[in-house]
């Protein structure tokens, strides 16, 4: 069947710009089924870009999406999606667990309210990020990382084969990185496919299988291995790299 | 209630209820979207729609001016959304535009209606200010099948409205059609706006928009009792401004209305729990130990530290500056302080924790290590 | 050229054209008729009664246009300043002129206030404001006689070579006034008592009211600017419902909705008030019907009283 055959995401030619100004230019990426891989770039990147453009949140001038080899149209429903939480406007009246139910929306039609079901996910989802105990907890009186792994279980309860995560360890505590890392751990065990845009080159090799390095265009993709290398740290950063390719050198066996 | 047994106030306040629920309830969204100044680009924009209505059918009937107002809004909202598309200029510029050119644009139509001799029977200046005392059934008939509808359709597309305005992205991601639910939630708030022309009019119906999800957002933390208050005080406002009106002559029933409208928001903006301007500045007094008072004891105890066995030695206050956040007022810190016994003035400009003050610097140091560990 | 010499090229437009606008006043031609503004159709009605042929006579505002609220045009602005004359009612009934009518005055137009050479004990005060007069002289027969005077008199003053047309006109027009106030006088006296009382949509008819000895309650006070509130609708139902009354009446130049309104809540309290008709209040009727001069308006009026409060 073409699913099973179909890498997870297959990303041809994309290219976003705003006005005239080429923000992603001619990207082509395959992501295998099961694969965690890890977008890193500089600033300016166009690392969250990629994200919202095979997502369809915004516009591309050129490109295509593939899911499990059907068009993005069709297989958007198999993509779940956190984005960065420092977009999102927290002083909103509600409280944790509507935030994670609003997950189920997907699957209600746009009448049908969510039910004690919708709800049970929902705190599923937050027992897996150990948030269990703040289901009634305002938003607005979430920490940075308490924000984050919200996000991440509304992304969960949607169960979908692939997550889509937008700097997910950006400004967040130990506990929080620790629980994100445990559940991406698991996803990986499912055989879920996961691609994160990562800001910390130090632990790409630690918490990833594969990497695109980007910087408007795409430099280098596949595992970390083979793509991490000195080189290509330098190619993506332009020479601004010292330790951490050092690190990635040792890593890679270089 | 007796009151109530009079017809003109009994179709006033019906009208002025109705006006306010659909307000409070839509202004809610609008309010959580950060998008409170559309209603009031929409209500000024309604004024040319409104004379091009009269102009076009020759017709005062409560629909057809409700439809050229609607109109003229959904127009200037597409403007708005052009003009953001296709330059520089930010959204709340680009609405601030729309408003001013399209009221602009209404008034010099009233001026070139004003010559006609069926002009002022039509009476379209009374929508500047509203005439709510001039209601007739015709009108809140009207007015209220369309308030049901507002508030008939918000309650089904709740969650998508919540969801739109938490994250319209995620929204997007979930492959809902964001333009689409952004055209049905313009459409509910112009309704609303269209419904308050007659009463309140189109330069205070902003007010009605804005003002109770204002109130009601220092009263709650949920959305649901949010949308259910601000609907209640523009119920409140409207029935209100119109018994207040009903019992003092020359009293206009519209800006009574905002008047009544803005005492609730004032007194919810001081007087809310937690979020309240009072109780802001009650609790700051208490809590301040914690917080901004602390470091700066436990900046002089650090700097007492290094001079051990010389208890009055004491520092300056530019010393101090450089060891505090630009926006600390050192002076009064410090008096604080003092007061209670912490610190005392050993010489001029130069301060010290008293043993008091070295007790308490040395808990709050024990204690954090304690949580850390 | 230059993107300077293009910038001030620009600007120098706007000045070019203000600069050959011209002189504003032109001299009047030395035979010719003297051109007159009046603002309201009223005033318009005296002027040309009283000028005639010698008067070239433009009327800023329409039948059923409201001088409460009526704002100038720009092109009203150079029709008043290129005239000789500006005549209007005077006492803010064109509430939103007055800085217009004074600056007139300043250009060397000659501006007449026609109720303001009335002597002010004769004139109705305003509730609450006690420096204001209520402007509606016009009916009053009588002050409007003394209008047509002192308007008369002026016409004299600022076009002597005419004078004798206009003494003619202006003594004729006042001949046939005092006989329109004798028929009204008659008319309403030809009400029962119960019946002399007069509801319109707002203050307009005082002077008509303590001329003639009928009761007279408007809603919306002596300005249509105002906004009634709820009270106001409803003590004034409350006292139609009381005194029983057959009929109230809607304004030509004023919106119906409050006298609507009004019937509405009198049907809630179990009376039983229709709208009598239409009256002229603040501007005479549409031209080429019965009320297109004044007189034939006040008749048209008082025929629409007495013949809805007769019943």
């Amino acid at each position: 069947m073409a699913r099973e055959s179909s890498p997870a995401l297959e990303v041809e030619d994309l290219t976003v710009a705003y006005s005239e100004q080429p923000v992603l230019w001619d990207i082509d990426l395959v992501v295998p089924t099961g694969d965690t891989m890890a977008i890193v770039g500089p600033n300016g990147a166009g690392k969250s870009t990629l994200i919202k453009a095979a997502m369809g949140l915004i516009p591309a001038v050129a490109g295509e999406v593939r899911v499990f080899g059907r068009p993005f149209a069709k297989g958007r429903g198999e993509i779940a999606y956190v984005p960065q939480r420092a977009s999102l406007e927290w002083d909103f009246p509600t409280d944790v667990l509507d935030v994670v139910t609003m997950g189920t929306y997907g699957s209600l039609g746009w009448f049908r309210r969510p039910g004690a079901g919708e709800r049970d996910r929902a705190r599923a989802a937050l027992e897996e990020v150990a948030m269990g105990a703040f289901e009634r907890r305002p938003i607005a009186q979430l920490s940075g990382g308490q924000q984050q792994r919200v996000l991440l279980a509304r992304a969960l309860v949607q169960q979908a084969p692939i997550l889509m995560l937008d700097e997910p360890f950006q400004g967040v505590d130990a506990p929080t990185e620790r629980a994100i890392v445990a559940v991406l751990d698991r996803l990986s065990d499912e055989g879920k496919t996961v691609v994160v845009v990562h800001h910390d080159l130090q632990t790409v090799p630690e918490y990833f299988d594969s990497v695109l390095l980007l910087n408007v265009r795409a430099i280098d993709a596949g595992p970390v291995a083979e793509v991490f290398t000195e080189e290509n740290l330098r190619l993506t950063f332009g020479g601004r790299v010292g330790v951490l390719a050092q690190i990635a050198a040792a890593e890679s066996g270089g | 209630m007796e009151l109530f047994s009079d017809y003109t106030l009994r179709v006033v306040a019906l009208g002025s209820g109705v006006l306010g629920a659909a307000a409070g309830a839509l202004g809610s969204f609008a309010y959580l979207r950060r998008q409170s100044l559309v209603g009031d680009a929409l209500s000024h924009a309604a004024l040319p729609g409104i004379a091009v209505a009269f102009l076009l059918t020759g017709s005062k009937a409560p629909l057809t001016i409700m439809l050229g107002a609607a109109l003229a809004g959904w127009l200037a909202t597409l403007a708005v959304g052009l003009v953001v598309r296709r330059s520089r200029v930010p959204y709340d510029s680009a609405l601030g535009m729309s408003l001013a050119v399209f009221f602009g644009i209404g008034l010099v139509l009233l001026t070139v209606i004003q010559k006609r001799p069926d002009a002022a029977q039509a009476g379209l200046e009374s929508f500047l200010f509203g005439q709510a005392a001039s209601l007739l059934r015709e009108d809140v008939v009207a007015m209220s099948a369309l308030g049901a509808a507002c508030l008939l359709l918000l309650g089904l597309l709740w969650k998508e409205f919540k969801l739109l305005s938490f994250d319209s992205e995620f929204a997007s991601s979930l492959g809902r059609s964001v333009g689409r639910l952004d055209g049905l939630f313009t459409l509910l708030l112009v309704i609303a706006v269209v419904i308050g022309l007659r009463t309140v009019g189109v330069v205070l119906m902003s007010a009605m928009v804005v003002a109770p999800a204002a109130a009601a957002r220092q009263l709650t933390d949920r959305l649901a009792p949010m949308v259910a208050l601000a609907t209640a005080i523009g119920v409140f406002s409207g029935v209100t401004g119109a018994v207040l009106s009903s019992l003092i002559p020359r009293l206009p029933t519209g800006p009574t209305i905002v008047l009544v409208l803005s005492s609730v928001v004032a007194i919810s903006l001081v007087f809310a729990p937690r979020r309240g301007l009072l109780w802001r500045w009650i609790s700051l007094g208490r809590l301040a130990p914690s917080a901004a008072l602390d470091p700066v004891l436990m900046h002089l105890y650090a700097l007492a530290q290094q001079h051990p066995g010389e208890p009055d030695h004491g520092h300056g206050i530019a010393v101090l500056r450089t060891m505090s956040p630009a926006g600390v007022d050192l002076d009064q810190v410090l008096e604080n302080l003092r007061s209670r016994g912490l610190v005392e003035r050993v010489d001029e400009g130069l301060w010290a924790p008293t043993a008091i003050g070295r007790r308490e610097a040395e808990r709050h140091l024990a204690s954090q290590n304690e949580a850390a560990s | 050229m230059t993107m300077k010499t293009r910038v001030v090229s620009l600007f120098a437009i706007p000045l070019l054209l203000v600069a050959c606008g011209g002189p504003l006043q032109d001299a009047a031609p030395a035979d010719g008729p003297i051109r007159v503004v009046a603002t309201t159709t009223i005033v318009g009605d005296l002027v040309r009664t009283v000028g005639g042929d010698s008067v070239d006579l433009t009327i800023l505002m329409g039948a059923g246009v409201d001088p409460h609220l009526y704002k100038p045009s720009a092109g009203d602005v150079r029709t008043m300043a290129t005239a000789q004359v500006v005549v209007y009612n005077g006492l803010h009934l064109e509430g939103k002129m007055t800085e217009v009518l004074e600056e007139m005055g300043g250009r060397g137009v000659e501006v007449v206030a026609v109720a303001e050479y009335l002597d002010p004990k004769a004139l109705l005060p305003i509730e609450g404001f006690d420096e204001l007069h209520d402007p509606h002289v016009w009916f009053d027969i009588e002050l409007w006689q003394q209008a047509a005077a002192c308007l008369r008199d002026e016409l004299v003053r600022i076009d002597p070579d005419h004078a004798d047309g206009y003494r003619a006109r202006g003594d004729a027009f006042i001949a046939e006034l005092a006989e329109l106030d004798g028929w009204v006088e008659e008319r309403i006296g030809s009400l029962p008592e119960a019946r002399r009382v007069l509801v319109t949509a707002h203050d307009a008819f005082e002077y008509f009211g303590r001329a003639y000895g009928i009761e007279v309650r408007g809603l919306l006070g002596v300005s249509t600017a105002a906004e009634a509130g709820t009270a106001d609708v409803q003590q004034l139902a409350a006292f139609i419902a009381e005194r029983k009354l057959p009929a109230v009446f809607v304004e030509s130049s004023v919106p119906p909705r409050y006298v609507e309104a009004l019937t509405e809540a009198v049907a809630a309290r179990g009376g039983e008030v229709t709208i009598g008709g239409s009256l002229y209040s603040d501007a005479l009727g549409s031209p080429g019907g019965p009320a297109e001069t004044y007189v034939g308006t006040v008749r048209t009026n008082v025929d629409t009283i007495v013949g809805a409060l007769a019943e």
